[in-house]
């Protein structure tokens, strides 16, 4: 029943799709008609994008002097430079370590919110709000109060520590807890848009199927998974690019909190490439790892779009 | 209707708001504008009660003439400005006079953006004989002074003199051992219940170069970069080790905390300090504006400590001096160098070392009725001044003259790290050697030194 005007409707489109392009072949201005619509863009993607990144790759070739200028060319030394120092390889594995614990314990958590939230329940409204409430606190208001918590004489966890006569943890000195450290303020700080999203998402799934399943005698569980999940999926998938390529990109919070310390336990790519063209100012080093940054993240979203997006139900 | 009452509020609220910006800045473009006084753009790195203290020297010069006004600009911290400072060199941005920092002083020097401060002096003819030749010779070649040195600091040793005498502990001498103040860390972490941790030493690279300097060792070759422009650092010697084995010592019998590095460490360990929390730490004198405003605590300072069994060979001064950039019209270099001259007087160096603990850099200030008050008020602020003083200048205690210091201590902060966390002191010291010595080979190559 319902597939007869779809199909009808595609069809009619592909008419006149086919008739747009007639016309069009026919117009001897096509060429120059369609540059004025992109050239606009164009320019600003050439100028803001295209130009800098190509600029990057060049300068990743040489080495450069205290002021940036590029003198010696190197070819690819650079970047075998990095691919065998320990230094740029342990960034490299704290860095998708911190990715993939940020991904999984934001979506899981932010899921596991949302879905008591959607339930009926007198004063639900409140939790909402509270759930949602980072969303509204800026970077650096984060860090300072978590700081605060953190710190090793005055802060929350050694005031408890201390009551509770257990040995205080050194969160921010000790190499391990410092990344634990910053992944608990990284999924308290994306908690809160995740939540939203997919708050709005599970309420947006039609009742229908939930009354239907439920005349069907399924369990709460077997609705999640076999209802909320495929029924959410489009926003799960724009919700886990988003929260990959922020946690790849993620600077303030570790500049506030550790500055990629202790002993380079959290210093993630895009803190380094910071580090080392503005601190170190070796731009040449810099840029090397920017371009491999871009490889890393282009390669991710590749992967994203090849195989996870067939999974998902539009 | 409901929702435009409710709305009616935030609205009312939100054009306030807005309308008194508009009236704020078309105030501030209209006395701009009345004001034809020549602007010196003066770029600095003093943050918090530093900046205030920064701010009055400002104004005191600009109420003091009529014909240049300086306007100073925030920064950040002093890593970061350089690369700000060098990449704007040239453009409008740029500014006329700005603040680097001492480690910087071989890259300043290096790039030829300033206009030494000798051309002035020259024709100025400055007596700078009243300005304290350590910090002068830390930033001037050949005989030309480069910068002029503003803030000038020393690292001390800090330690709460109240708990000493609640716990009746014998106070640290005024030149300690490194056993010295382990004793005193240790009676204070037994004697309180554990309830005050002895000691702590930030993860600062500063600090381990201070060390070095004080034990006469130097950290790269060719003299600390005073006799050429180094081509090797070594910073597996035997007085490093010994430095951290000492920090080690202290960590391992309990009475070491680690407040780990960065800005947010050093604010951390002073809260901690004022909370009673630990009784001694080392930090630049110019925490002792801070340490003094906030104290309910008696504040005691001793000299930096040294090795046992040697005598100390004398601190660098820390701080940053004042540099002339070289792009702006000649009125305004001169303006800048006024500026100078003015930050350089008796009395507001006297003011700037009561308010902030960096030295007063003129012989003069010690004259003035400001200091003299304030060493009757709190003998132990006498202490930089007189370390700086006995300690003779030499090429192991005069700074490192050496281009990507910023890296070096990076990497000399990832070792202290691997070690607070115990790790192998030699070898934490013989992974940063080959960094820093990788990088020093590139960066010679890339800028072509010898």
């Amino acid at each position: 029943m319902l597939k007869t005007p779809a199909t009808s409707e595609v069809a009619s489109e592909k008419k006149s799709v086919s008739k747009k392009k007639f016309v069009f072949r026919l117009n001897a201005n096509d060429k120059y008609f369609s540059m004025f619509f992109l050239g606009p863009s164009l320019l600003l993607l050439g100028l803001f994008v295209f130009y800098p990144l190509f600029k990057t790759l060049y300068i990743s070739m040489f080495l450069t002097d205290t002021f940036g200028n590029t003198t010696v060319f190197t070819g690819l030394q650079n970047y075998v430079n990095l691919i065998s120092s320990a230094d740029f390889m342990n960034s490299l594995f704290v860095t998708l370590i911190y990715v993939l614990a940020v991904t999984v314990l934001t979506i899981t958590m932010g899921l596991l919110l949302a879905n008591l939230a959607s339930k009926k329940l007198p004063g639900i409204g409140i939790f909402r709000t509270l759930y949602s409430m980072t969303m509204g606190v800026s970077v650096a208001v984060a860090a300072i109060f978590w700081l605060f918590m953190f710190n090793p004489s005055t802060g929350f966890f050694a005031l408890v520590s201390n009551a509770l006569k257990l040995t205080p943890i050194n969160w921010l000195t000790d190499p391990k807890n410092a990344m634990l450290a910053v992944i608990i303020t990284t999924v308290w700080m994306n908690l809160g848009f995740t939540f939203l999203i997919l708050l709005g998402s599970i309420e947006s799934v039609p009742r229908s199927l939930y009354e239907a399943a439920e005349v069907e005698g399924a369990s709460s569980s077997r609705q999640f998974f076999k209802i909320t999940l495929p029924m959410i999926s489009p926003t799960l998938f724009f919700v886990s690019t988003i929260t990959i390529i922020d946690a790849f990109k993620s600077f303030g919070l570790i500049d506030l909190i550790t500055k990629g310390g202790p002993t380079n336990a959290t210093n993630m790519l895009v803190y380094r490439i910071y580090k080392d063209a503005f601190y170190s100012g070796n731009y040449a080093k810099s840029s090397t790892e920017a371009i491999i940054l871009t490889v890393i993240i282009a390669f991710f979203t590749l992967i994203q779009f090849k195989f996870l997006e067939k999974k998902v139900n539009y | 209707m409901k929702y435009t009452k409710k709305l009616i509020l935030p609205l009312v609220l939100v054009l306030g708001i807005l309308a008194v910006a508009i009236f704020t800045s078309i105030n501030a473009v209209r006395s701009q504008a009345s004001d034809k006084r020549t602007e010196i753009v003066f770029w600095h790195e003093m943050g918090g009660p530093s900046e205030d203290a920064l701010e009055k020297v400002v104004d005191g010069f600009n109420k003091s003439q009529t014909k240049y006004k300086v306007v100073p600009k925030y920064q950040g911290s002093y890593d970061e400005a350089i690369q700000k400072i060098l990449q704007t060199h040239g453009t409008s941005t740029s500014p006329a006079v700005f603040q680097a920092f001492d480690i910087s002083a071989a890259q300043m020097i290096h790039s030829g953006f300033t206009t030494p401060v000798q051309k002035f002096i020259d024709q100025d003819h400055y007596d700078v004989s009243k300005i304290a030749p350590g910090a002068r010779a830390f930033y001037s070649s050949n005989g030309v002074q480069q910068g002029m040195p503003f803030n000038t600091s020393q690292p001390v040793l800090y330690y709460n003199a109240t708990l000493l005498e609640k716990y009746g502990i014998e106070k640290p001498p005024v030149s300690p051992s490194y056993s010295d103040i382990t004793r005193v860390a240790q009676q204070l972490y037994e004697k309180s219940g554990h309830k005050t941790k002895g000691m702590t030493v930030q993860v600062y690279g500063w600090l381990l170069e201070q060390a070095l300097a004080n034990s006469k060792t130097s950290l790269a070759n060719n003299n600390d970069g005073h006799t050429g422009n180094p081509t090797k650092v070594d910073l597996n010697n035997p007085q490093t080790v010994e430095f951290l084995k000492w920090i080690r010592e202290n960590i391992k019998s309990g009475d070491f905390i680690d407040y780990g590095s960065g800005a947010s460490a050093g604010a951390n360990q002073t809260a901690g300090f004022l909370s009673d929390k630990v009784g001694i730490f080392i930090q630049s004198s110019a925490s002792i504006g801070q340490l003094t405003a906030n104290n309910t605590n008696k504040l005691g300072i001793t000299y930096f400590p040294h090795p046992d069994g040697q005598k100390a060979n004398g601190v660098a001064i820390g701080g940053a001096a004042l540099w002339i950039s070289n792009d702006k019209p000649k009125d305004i270099q001169k303006g800048a160098y006024e500026f100078i001259k003015y930050s350089l007087k008796p009395e507001v160096q006297a003011q700037w070392q009561k308010d902030t603990g960096y030295l007063a850099l003129n012989k003069d200030s010690q004259k003035s009725k400001i200091l003299k008050d304030l060493y009757k008020k709190s003998p132990e602020s006498k202490v930089p001044g007189q370390q700086l003083a006995t300690a003779k200048p030499n090429n192991f205690n005069s700074g490192i003259l050496m281009e990507g210091m910023q890296l070096t201590r990076q990497l000399e902060e990832v070792a202290m790290e691997t070690v607070y966390n115990g790790g192998d002191i030699g070898k934490a010291l013989d992974i940063a050697d080959k960094s820093i010595n990788e990088n020093l080979q590139t960066s010679n190559r890339a800028n072509g030194y010898k």
